[in-house]
């Protein structure tokens, strides 16, 4: 799950897998802007099943760790 | 239009695409006037050629552009081309993410960019064809629009006052054909200017360059190209040449 994870990331964001950790958020990848992010919201949403996010949780979810604990939250096994 | 001793102005013509054109047009024997509102780049412009009537003019204030214009015109009794290139770039979506909240396009950005890129275009023209209409100039007005007149994503602003500066060409052109003035339009794709650059990270620009069929940006002297193109050929008139690379937004 992890690795999906880390592959829509990557396919969003247009970066390498093996650049992506937990510490990796709006403020540290250059490509990761606004409309990136809404992005990458949508995927995440596609890709996991899961509802349609929060405005909270969109605004929050700005890193990977953040991400990960949102999906966590969802019912998503990461 | 044969250029020899025709009188031109430039808009933003200190730096990037105009800067370019003004070497072009410089070599055409044209006698020049550039109105600009970086300061720096007018003196090193001024440097390289002291002839050239430089004035440090904010297109955006009507006033200014009408003293710009009538000093210019003072010294040289007529106005023949005018291209209107002054613009500046600003990148942000309709609303985005920023320190947790969901955060409106800034208000006084969008009223600066649409001021910059659109209204300088409608004040400098009508000021200069104003005279060209008394004494019966048969000119050419140029005005640089862009690809992104088409929508392009993250910038709102930028994309409407482009989309409008075309619609303008159109217009203008309608107009002013029965005075004997052709307008033109230019679309350049992504450019290799310090304003552009400066408007995009570097992971965007990589993602430009990909999607461009030729695989690169246009070089400033390609687009200045275009324009002399559009001032010499008398048949082009209300078109706006999409210079582009094959990109489409």
């Amino acid at each position: 799950m992890e690795q999906k994870l880390k592959r829509i990331i990557a396919n969003v964001l247009n970066i390498r897998e093996d650049e992506i950790d937990d510490d990796s958020s709006m403020e540290t990848v250059e490509s990761w802007d606004s409309l990136k992010h809404i992005e990458l919201v949508v995927s995440l949403e596609e890709e996991f099943e899961i509802s349609q996010l929060s405005t909270d949780e969109i605004v929050e979810m700005i890193s990977v760790a953040e991400i990960k604990r949102t999906l966590r939250n969802k019912g998503v096994d990461i | 239009m044969e250029l020899r001793d025709k009188k031109v102005i430039v808009t933003g013509g200190a730096n990037g695409i105009g800067r370019c054109l003004i070497g072009k047009l410089v070599d055409e024997n044209t006698i020049l006037g550039v109105f600009d509102i970086n300061q720096e780049a007018i003196d090193k412009l001024k440097k390289d050629y002291p002839a050239i009537f430089c004035k440090n003019c904010d297109v955006s204030d009507p006033k200014q552009v009408e003293e710009a214009v009538d000093d210019f015109y003072g010294i040289t009794g007529a106005i023949d081309v005018l291209v209107n290139n002054a613009g500046i770039i600003h990148s942000s979506p309709l609303v985005s993410i920023e320190k947790g909240k969901i955060v409106k396009y800034d208000i006084d950005k969008w009223d600066k960019v649409i001021s910059v890129n659109l209204s300088s275009v409608f004040y400098v023209t009508s000021q200069i064809v104003q005279k060209m209409v008394m004494k019966r100039t048969r000119g050419v007005i140029v005005n640089v629009s862009s690809i992104c007149a088409a929508g392009n994503i993250g910038q709102s602003a930028y994309s409407a006052a482009k989309a409008g500066v075309s619609a303008l060409t159109v217009t203008w052109a309608k107009e002013l054909s029965l005075w004997g003035i052709r307008v033109a339009g230019i679309a350049p794709g992504f450019t290799q200017t310090e304003t552009a650059v400066g408007s995009m990270s570097e992971t965007n620009w990589d993602d430009w360059k990909k999607k461009t069929p030729l695989r690169r940006m246009a070089t400033p002297g390609e687009i200045a190209d275009g324009i002399l193109f559009l001032i010499k050929n008398d048949f082009f008139n209300g078109r706006i040449l999409e210079l582009d690379g094959g990109l489409r937004i």
